[in-house]
């Protein structure tokens, strides 16, 4: 008896967790399917929130969340289930752009409009793209770097996801734009920490132990990188002077920057990049246009124009 | 004459650590016959057969077949020279078809090395219906009856064609009706000459079918003769045998009140209506064959198996539901038949597995008081005389006869009033059984009730005031130190109502 | 003669029970000798901090694989708990009321978790193994879900927790330590501790012997669970911020630190003093792996390897220990 109570209590328990987590759809006239790389890499996230939130401001649109899981597989089999569903726009934010390219010419195929994002796939004809582009992201931070690092400084760097598309541009630009033209500084430590902060912590902790003289560079692929080998060294006297660059223009980010504490982001601009995305998709389904390629442009963000940072994300109500 | 013996076994000896198992042991079967193996519990049947199937090897003797002398190597080795066997245990996988089953190992291959599916399911069928059995050979093995297993066993040992099948106990499991189907196979199996070598303890079932009897009794042959020159009862007096009774420490305890009554205790489909009693100072036994439901009936007493109806009164009170913990807080526990699995932890310290079941003795606030318990460990265990060389060591590394005191050691720390001793001196040497002897008395000298599990007779009778004797889940005698007579408890316990 | 004997059996017992201890010492020498910024106060109390999250993790890991069981879910649970409390911190204000509100949330989530892997594991007879992984994926699901996917910052004072220091001793460490006696009382002095043993070398025996099985199982959970809480408290607090994402393969990192510390995974045998000696292994590899500048990808590889060898140490000398005994047995019976 008292048993069997207990296994009822527990089922309910468990339908009540799923229920809570699932919200209803309404159908609307115009059906998109937008296919994230993935839900918990926040950049993704915070993308795929723009675009849920912008299409609110379109009443005959209505957009439908898919996770890929940072799975190749799982976002592939998303895209195909996409096109069985026949929706009427499908948006894919590619985990990995070649591996998604034969199927977004799927889409196309089927006569479905198709937007690649963040980062686009190029050359797939009938294909529209939205994109901001993540060499360029990084470049505009190692010019800055280039002017403001001094002579003989040591660097470490921090990289994201191993084959990560995104990481590995920026990767690419902060070595074509700054270390292949600065032989005087020194890299002491060049490591992956996936995009994590505490993976991060834990090597500029290693990091700082090992150096003689202070660091004087962090080049990380992104902000949460960033802020965690700030984290490391804040309140360290011999690190009042290094210089840190990030990608994202996260509200972190802002943050830090206020404070003096990081030297430049390059906004990564989510809310931009939705309201371009919602916009394209609007204009390819009610027939306005019928290919565009457009870009978000890329902010670099210091402590001379944070303000207009800090506004963007007060707007967005990540800060007050 | 001579080709008229189809197998020989001669001075066949096997020994296991601490145990000799069989002791120079001949017979011969003769070529279409039905030779009958009979003897006690533990007499060495099943060594015998497993020798004969090539499972173990024998120390010492050879087996001759057609008058040549041949080693056996395995059970694969021993079907090729035309020996087949049908086991006790059933040894099927359950999750497998009839026909997969059947072809177990010797699966029917195609040009492409796969399973021929459709030719195993095509032979499985045609088999069967020679047979006359009605179940699909698509069906997995699990959804089949015991029976139906059992007969599966039967026609799949027959299927090969053997020049001798061995049937050990084959009757256990299945119906009356299929009794007939498989003595209509013997039969066949004779006209056609091969032989076949029956282990059974159930009288009726030998006469109706033996053509020779041999008997076996503690490892060693006692006589092997005609079938026509032997009755039930010189059959189970050759089975008994005459033995000395002094070698227990019994002694006559005053008995004091009903400690645990058991009334209408019942499993269905296990055991049914069992109804006893043991008193202070009282030692009652438990016989029967293998699978009477002894220990089932006490691992239900001691709650580890689920009963469905009776009533249990322990020291006067009724049980209203029977749980380990309830039990051990009554003051009834269990030895259990399988040490390893039911009474130790292997892995853990003597210290650790004598404590166990009475932890909270040591617990003063929630803190384990460990000096106490280290030192009441270390007295429990002189005074059972636990040979091991510190109480850190493992159990594991301890002698059978050790562990079994360990474990005895453990329920002692609880200060039992009914101990409920399944085989207590199962796989232990002699010096150590003598002891646990010992302590069973000087227990019953304290007062407690005993109730023994055995298998083997002797104990018994030298151990006990009182035995029941079980056959089938019920209980179907009674006697008292007076009335013992291992004949008597053996016809009990076969069923023939000879009373 | 006797004397001799007895130095060679208090060798013996050195090889066979603090084995882990003296491959613990050996690989400190090494680690010292390697690189002179080694065996410095910093970086000793750096690599400390370092592994305090997962060896917290790591004691609850060790008493549940004791009793034979494990828990797949203690990363996401970590996440999930961590980002409720630091934005109930945030909501609350920076005050030390708030702060004891935040602990005690992310304790009651960690714990609630756990309670219902302890349910699906003693009433459905389900294997830990599944059931923890469905939490996993839930709880990291939730924080997701709580969080829209995104980071809580600007935590205030939250932080102190995880990067404060009470004398030189940085707070992280000093709640290693506690949960490290914590642990150590459960399994050598406590009721609990000895069914936890019992249970996982030989389940049947215990209920046997009269033990609550499915409650102490559910104590062990419950146990873990308040690890898993302040161990959540801690990372959050240490990487200032509440990370979803956060913690992600740290269980498999607390299940290689118990094992490596000689917790068998059949069940029965583990410590909470062979763990912490796992975790300063793991610890120390990683460190000077980072301090000798070795590839990333060849730091997995060694890893990897060093796991291997610890779980196959671990069967030969359980192997060992039981061929000796036998050995015994028989000179015993010689005798």
């Amino acid at each position: 008896m008292k048993r069997a109570v207990k296994k009822v209590l527990s089922l309910a328990l468990i339908l009540a967790l799923s229920l809570t987590l699932c919200s209803v759809a309404f159908a609307k006239e115009y059906r998109v399917a937008y296919i994230a790389r993935a839900q918990a890499d926040s950049f993704a996230a915070w993308l795929a929130n723009g675009v849920k939130e912008e299409a609110g401001k379109y009443p005959d649109i209505t957009v439908d969340v898919f996770d890929g899981q940072a799975n190749d597989e799982t976002e592939n089999s998303l895209i195909e289930n996409a096109i069985t569903n026949k929706y009427d726009c499908i948006i894919i934010q590619p985990n990995n752009g070649e591996a998604q390219r034969p199927y977004a010419e799927k889409v196309v195929a089927a006569g479905i409009i198709c937007i690649t994002t963040n980062a686009r796939i190029d050359g797939i004809k009938g294909a529209s793209t939205v994109d901001a582009q993540p060499y360029e992201q990084a470049a505009v931070n190692a010019r800055m770097a280039l002017k403001v690092v001094p002579q003989g400084a040591t660097a470490v760097i921090l990289r994201g996801p191993a084959g990560n598309f995104h990481a590995d541009e920026r990767l690419k630009a902060w070595k074509a734009e700054f270390f292949d033209k600065r032989p005087d500084v020194k890299i002491v430590g060049d490591d992956y920490a996936n995009w994590n902060k505490d993976e991060a912590m834990a090597l500029m902790e290693d990091w700082v132990t090992k150096v003689d003289k202070p660091i004087g560079l962090i080049a990380s692929m992104n902000d949460n990188m960033c802020a965690g080998a700030l984290e490391v060294i804040k309140g360290n006297p011999d690190y009042k002077g290094v210089l840190s660059f990030g990608v994202d223009g996260t509200a972190e980010a802002c943050l830090l920057i206020e404070e003096g504490r990081m030297t430049a982001t390059c906004l990564q601009n989510a809310y931009e990049l939705s309201e371009l995305l919602l916009s394209t998709a609007h204009k390819l389904l009610t027939g306005a246009e019928t290919q565009i390629d457009t870009d978000v442009g890329n902010p670099l963000y210091t402590i001379d124009n944070v303000a207009e940072l800090r506004e963007i994300h007060v707007k967005a109500g990540a800060l007050k | 004459m001579q080709t008229d013996i189809k197998l020989e076994v001669r001075n066949i000896s096997k020994s296991f650590p601490g145990v000799k198992a069989l002791d120079h042991i001949s017979f011969k079967v003769r070529r279409g016959t039905t030779h009958v193996l009979c003897g006690e519990n533990g007499a060495g049947k099943s060594t015998l057969m497993k020798i004969i199937n090539g499972i173990y090897k024998p120390d010492e003797g050879e087996i001759l077949l057609d008058g040549q002398p041949v080693k056996i190597d395995n059970p694969i080795h021993a079907r090729s020279l035309g020996i087949s066997m049908i086991f006790q245990e059933l040894s099927f996988v359950p999750e497998m078809t009839v026909a997969e089953n059947i072809f177990l190992g010797r699966w029917p291959m195609d040009r492409f090395r796969r399973v021929d599916k459709a030719e195993m399911f095509r032979q499985t069928q045609a088999l069967m219906e020679r047979e006359g059995l009605h179940y699909s050979p698509y069906e997995q093995l699990k959804n089949l009856s015991v029976s139906d297993i059992q007969m599966l066993e039967i026609i799949k040992a027959v299927s090969n064609n053997p020049r001798i099948i061995i049937m050990d106990e084959p009757t256990s499991a299945i119906t009356d009706k299929e009794i007939e189907k498989l003595f209509d196979m013997i039969r066949m199996l004779k006209e056609r000459g091969a032989c076949v070598i029956y282990i059974s303890h159930k009288m009726d079932e030998i006469f109706r079918i033996a053509d020779d009897i041999t008997v076996l009794r503690d490892g060693t042959m006692v006589d092997s003769r005609p079938a026509s020159e032997l009755d039930v009862d010189e059959t189970i007096a050759l089975m008994v045998g005459r033995r000395m009774e002094n070698k227990y420490p019994w002694e006559d305890v005053p008995k004091g009140d009903v400690l645990l009554d058991v009334k209408h205790f019942s499993s269905a489909g296990v055991f049914n209506d069992i109804n006893f009693h043991i008193r202070a100072g009282e030692i009652v036994g438990f016989a029967g064959l293998m699978g009477a439901g002894r220990t089932e009936v006490v691992r239900a007493l001691f709650g580890l198996d689920p009963s469905d109806g009776g009533e249990v009164f322990i020291k006067g009170r009724k049980k209203q539901r029977l749980t380990v913990q309830g039990n051990i807080a009554d003051g009834l526990v269990m030895l259990s038949e399988d040490r390893r699995r039911y009474g130790l932890v292997p892995i853990r310290s003597v210290l650790e597995n004598v404590s166990l079941a009475n932890l909270k003795k040591f617990i003063y606030k929630g803190r384990l008081h460990r000096r106490e318990e280290r030192d009441a460990v270390a007295e429990q265990c002189r005074r059972m005389n636990v040979k091991t060389s510190s109480l850190e060591t493992t159990v594991e590394a301890l002698s059978g006869g050790n562990q079994q005191k360990v474990v005895l050691a453990k329920w002692m720390e609880v200060d039992p009033d009914v101990l409920l001793m399944d085989e207590p001196t199962r796989g232990i040497d002699v010096g150590a059984k003598f002891e646990i002897y010992k302590l069973m008395i000087a227990l019953a000298r304290k007062g407690k009730a005993l109730l023994m599990v055995s298998s083997e007779l002797p104990e018994l009778l030298g151990m006990c005031d009182r035995i029941y004797v079980l056959c089938q889940g019920r209980i179907t005698g009674e006697l008292s130190r007076e009335q013992f007579s291992a004949e008597q408890i053996m016809h009990y316990a076969i069923g023939t109502d000879k009373a | 003669m006797q004397l001799g004997q007895g130095r060679a059996n208090l060798w013996e017992t050195l090889k066979s029970k603090y084995a882990i201890f003296l491959v613990l010492v050996v690989l400190f020498i090494i680690c010292s000798l390697l690189n002179s910024n080694f065996l410095t106060w910093r970086n000793l109390t750096n690599i400390s901090r370092q592994i305090s999250v997962t060896t917290i993790l790591a004691f609850g890991e060790t008493i549940l694989i004791i009793s034979g069981l494990l828990d797949l879910s203690s990363g996401a649970v970590m996440a999930f708990s961590g980002t409720l409390s630091v934005m109930c911190y945030k909501a609350m204000g920076d005050t030390y009321v708030s702060m004891i509100v935040a602990i005690l949330v992310a304790i009651a989530i960690a714990v609630f978790c756990n309670a219902l892997n302890a349910l699906m594991v003693t009433t459905f007879r389900a294997p830990a193994f599944i059931v923890t992984l469905a939490m996993q994926a839930m709880a990291r699901g939730a924080a997701l879900f709580l969080t829209a996917g995104q980071n809580v910052y600007q935590i205030g004072n939250y932080t102190v927790l995880g990067q404060g220091s009470i004398w030189i001793i940085p707070i992280p460490i000093l709640f290693m330590i506690f949960f490290f006696l914590i642990t150590r009382y459960i399994l050598s002095d406590t009721r609990l501790g000895r069914s936890l043993y019992a249970i996982g070398g030989n389940e049947a025996a215990a209920n046997a012997s009269g033990i609550a099985v499915n409650k102490v199982k559910t104590m062990a959970y419950l146990v873990n669970g308040v690890m898993v809480g302040m161990a959540a408290v801690l990372f959050m607090s240490r990487v200032n911020a509440g990370l979803p994402n956060g913690a992600i393969g740290y269980e498999t990192e607390a299940l290689t630190t118990a094992i490596i510390g000689g917790t068998s995974f059949t069940g029965g045998i583990g410590t909470a003093g062979g763990t912490i000696v796992g975790a300063f292994i793991i610890g120390f590899l990683n460190n000077i792996m980072n301090l000798t500048s070795v590839n990333s990808y060849i730091q997995q590889i060694i890893k990897g390897a060093i796991i291997a060898l610890a779980v196959m140490y671990d069967i030969y000398a359980k192997n060992q220990r039981t061929r000796k005994k036998m050995g015994n047995i028989e000179d015993k019976a010689k005798k």
